[in-house]
């Protein structure tokens, strides 16, 4: 197991240093000059120019790249060209509405996704089953933005419940922070909510159609301890996958609900730094998030052995 | 100890107290609502030195928390604002300036004349190089006095200290004004009317405006960006709304008092709803603009960007660009419609519907064989994305080559400055804007030029009408200068430095009751003067 651990945590820098790559050629080599955007749209040339040397952007690009790279190995994830501050510090104030949307949505469409997916499995071909599988048909065929406009429409501007837009910091106040997650958690959770019962409902499907579940059956076993106890741990496996990625991808891909509800999370820093060109910004972004997923896929390998006792490492 | 209903209530009790502490501690040192002004300005603040760049939302910010030696009224005329006295000499060289009493940095210190020269020097390289050219000598004569020397006269000097036009002759503390202007000032201590309130910047989210308590306002009356500068409200919160959508629900739900740029197509909404109001603050609005590369076919030649000017319809433009008439109108003056020097000049090239067969003829006359010609298309921005696609077809339906190359702003402005032919990855033709309003200082107003290489992007080169560009300067009075502007405007028109494709005003939206928002040309709003109604 720790020979498996290290093997993958070894293999995770090497993705990070292709990813590294990748994003800092892709970047040079889009069109697009910071500095021009930075000087502002009346700017005349002899200003652009002044700035663009000033950053440094003239500089060779192998400079650049081993320039970053050395600040990079030295924890220096860079300064922001347009904010001036360090981007580990912009990413860092951004992290927390990111997560707590992230993981709040993650646990609201796991447990009724995953509640959803045993119940459709249980009554397959049935009036629930119909009606849930139309439902994440639903999910998955709705834009989110759709979801979350209608949504305020609804609750913030009929109903004056709950508020349109903005985050609240966990630190000023539990009740302020829910309310101002609700609308945006219900926006993002019905894909996932959807995505999760269709794959729990088909995992079940399958299991449930085992022989030693009609010998479960056939002793008299009860129908929690048929579904909780015998099917539920067999079909983990997949759900689990899914959740994983589910949530690896939640990180990096709430831009839209994040637009729509105007939250300062990392999705909303990540798309206005690609409109600037604010390369330090993107290039940190891009390392942490894709050395999060590989994480989060490791943890998921790893958590498999939790409910399929026959996996080893 | 045994859970009993009591318990429960004051576990229960205990709980709630505890996690709703913190809000209402925070609540206890905050202004109420009522004197909290939130303003979703459309677009997000990520730098905070105003001469470093000429950015909107940064001229904003510099408004808010600097002030200015003068400032223009509602007439746009020069007033003084810092300065308390001022005088120049007899042969129109030398002029001296006073500041008045009371003013203060936010950090505490007194505003000394030194701050003002360093400010003025650092200024003078970005905005105002025609100043530094022609000044021999600026320098303090006390604390509170400074001079400016020239070499010889600048009448426009006052006006040149009292522009709105990017970037903004801002007065910063002498050790902050003493960084080159390529180096960004982070420090945000003015001596304005509002103070930046750091401990509640939320990057990339909100930035939050206090009252300076210790500003002491001019006794005049407001008047533009002129007379006193009255904070009315404790706090103004600049908010950075991404979607428009989400912002016209917050208006509407009343987490917001004030949208900068509502979408044209939301208006109505905006109209039915009882507690909110459209307005127009910027009444000059903006100047939409064809910039064709001189340096490149076929535009190289005088006869195809005549074949432009003549071609192009600038009500079918106007339609596109800004679909409400009530805020879009054609502009045939290179002075714009709303300055003391706009008009009608050489401008019977101007017919509704433009003029297809004479374009043809013309482009003919250039030689036009078939070249492609590329216009950059800035897909982020809706109404110069309509213009330019509605440019392409005008071009297409008379056998022109043209080919769009869509981008988002920062493709746009890094291929504008490549002089090379399109081939290279350079280009033909974009629409850009600039302030109406601006157009009637043709020092400063980035259109105006027309020196070739030093030119604004496409570069365009007329002698005949950069000299007499050279003596708008010189030219004392009103009357003379409204000459001079004709007979440049004339020049323009022959040579065509450029083509004007209508003047577009941007409303603001608002609830109502929000008030005291004042009107000024371009794209500033100050924060003074607000005032919040209790609904």
């Amino acid at each position: 197991m720790t020979a498996y651990i290290l093997r993958r945590i070894v293999s995770t820098i090497a993705v990070m240093v292709m990813v590294g790559i990748f994003v800092f050629l892709l970047l040079r080599l889009a069109p697009g000059d910071p500095a021009a955007i930075i000087a502002g749209k009346s700017a005349t040339a002899e200003m652009i120019a002044g700035i663009r040397e000033r950053l440094g952007l003239n500089d060779p690009m192998p400079v650049q790249f081993i320039r970053w790279v050395g600040d990079m190995l030295s924890g220096d994830f860079g300064t922001s060209i347009f904010a001036g501050r360090p981007v580990l510090e912009l990413i860092a104030q951004r992290l927390e509405p990111t997560i707590s949307l992230s993981i709040v949505t993650m646990i609201l469409s796991v447990t009724v996704g995953v509640s959803f997916g045993i119940l459709a499995a249980w009554r397959a071909g049935g009036l629930v089953d119909r009606i849930l599988t139309a439902f994440a048909t639903l999910g998955f065929s709705v834009p989110v933005f759709v979801i979350g406009f209608f949504l305020i429409y609804l609750f913030a501007i009929s109903a004056h419940w709950l508020p349109v837009q903005g985050y609240k910091p966990i630190g000023q106040g539990l009740g302020p922070w829910f309310v101002h997650l609700i609308l945006p958690t219900l926006t993002l959770s019905l894909a996932y909510i959807a995505f999760i019962a269709r794959i729990a409902r088909a995992s079940m499907l399958e299991v449930l159609s085992e022989d030693y579940m009609r010998t479960a059956a056939a002793k008299g076993a009860s129908s929690y301890a048929m579904l909780f106890h015998h099917a539920l741990k067999n079909a983990g496996a997949p759900i689990l996958t899914v959740i994983g990625l589910s949530f690896a991808g939640l990180i990096g891909g709430v831009v839209i609900t994040e637009t729509v509800f105007n939250i300062p999370g990392v999705g909303r820093l990540v798309v206005d730094a690609i409109n600037n060109r604010d390369y330090p910004i993107i290039q940190g972004v891009l390392i942490l998030v894709s050395g999060l997923y590989v994480l989060i896929n490791l943890a998921v390998d790893l958590s498999y052995t939790l409910v399929d006792p026959r996996i080893r490492y | 100890m045994t859970i009993s209903r009591r318990n429960l209530i004051k576990m229960g009790m205990a709980a709630g107290t505890a996690l709703s502490m913190p809000s209402v501690l925070r609540a206890q040192t905050e202004p109420t609502a009522a004197r909290t002004v939130r303003m979703a300005m459309g677009s997000d603040l990520t730098v905070f030195d105003p001469i470093f760049t000429t950015t909107d939302p940064t001229q904003i910010h510099g408004l808010a928390i600097y002030d200015t030696l003068f400032a223009l009224d509602s007439a746009l005329k020069p007033q003084p604002q810092m300065v308390g006295k001022w005088a120049v000499s007899d042969d129109k060289k030398t002029y001296t300036f006073e500041l008045r009493d009371g003013l203060a940095w936010h950090d505490g210190s007194s505003v000394t004349a030194a701050d003002c020269v360093a400010s003025i020097r650092r200024w003078g390289q970005s905005g105002g190089q025609l100043l530094m050219e022609r000044a021999r000598d600026i320098s303090k004569k006390d604390d509170k006095t400074f001079t400016i020397v020239f070499k010889e006269p600048l009448a426009i000097l006052t006006d040149m200290l009292a522009r709105i036009a990017a970037p903004g002759p801002f007065i910063m503390r002498e050790k902050d004004a003493e960084r080159p202007f390529t180096e960004k000032v982070t420090t945000n201590i003015g001596s304005g009317p509002l103070k930046f309130n750091e401990s509640l910047m939320k990057s990339g989210s909100s930035y939050t405006y206090d009252r300076n308590e210790k500003y002491v306002p001019r006794s005049e009356p407001s008047n533009g960006l002129a007379g006193g500068k009255v904070v009315k409200v404790d706090r103004v919160i600049w908010e950075n709304i991404a979607d428009q959508q989400t912002s016209l629900a917050a208006l509407q739900a009343g987490e917001i008092d004030f949208i900068s740029n509502p979408p044209a197509d939301l208006y109505s909404v905006i109209e039915s709803d009882p507690n909110l109001a459209l307005q127009v603050l910027n009444k000059s609005g903006d100047d939409f603009c064809l910039r064709m590369n001189f340096l490149q076919k076929p535009f190289d030649s005088v006869k195809a960007r005549q074949a432009i000017l003549h071609l192009l319809d600038q009500e079918a433009f106007l339609r596109v660009a800004a679909p409400d008439p009530r805020f879009g109108r054609p502009v045939t003056s290179i002075f714009g419609n709303s300055t003391p020097y706009s008009n009608d000049e050489n401008t019977g090239w101007f017919r509704k519907g433009g003029d297809p067969e004479r374009a043809k003829q013309l482009f003919q006359e250039a030689g036009y064989a078939g070249e492609k010609i590329v216009i950059l298309d800035p897909t982020s921005w809706a109404a110069a994305h309509a213009a330019s696609q509605l440019l392409a077809a005008t071009l297409q339906k008379i056998g022109i080559n043209a080919e769009l190359a869509p981008s988002d702003w920062g493709g746009i402005v890094a291929r504008r400055g490549n002089k090379g032919p399109v081939e290279s990855g350079g280009w033909s033709i974009f629409i850009t804007t600039d302030p109406d309003y601006v157009q009637g200082d043709p020092i400063s107003a980035v259109f105006h030029n027309a020196s070739g290489d030093k030119a604004w992007f496409g570069w365009p080169k007329n002698d005949e009408y950069e000299a007499l560009r050279g003596k708008w300067a010189d030219v004392g009075t009103l009357e003379e200068r409204k000459a001079l502007a004709r007979e440049m405007q004339r020049v323009w028109w022959d040579f065509v430095g450029d083509v004007r494709l209508g003047q577009i005003v941007s409303p603001i939206a608002r609830r109502k009751t929000l008030t005291g928002l004042i009107e000024v040309p371009g794209f500033l709003v100050p924060f003074w003067n607000l005032r919040k109604d209790v609904a």
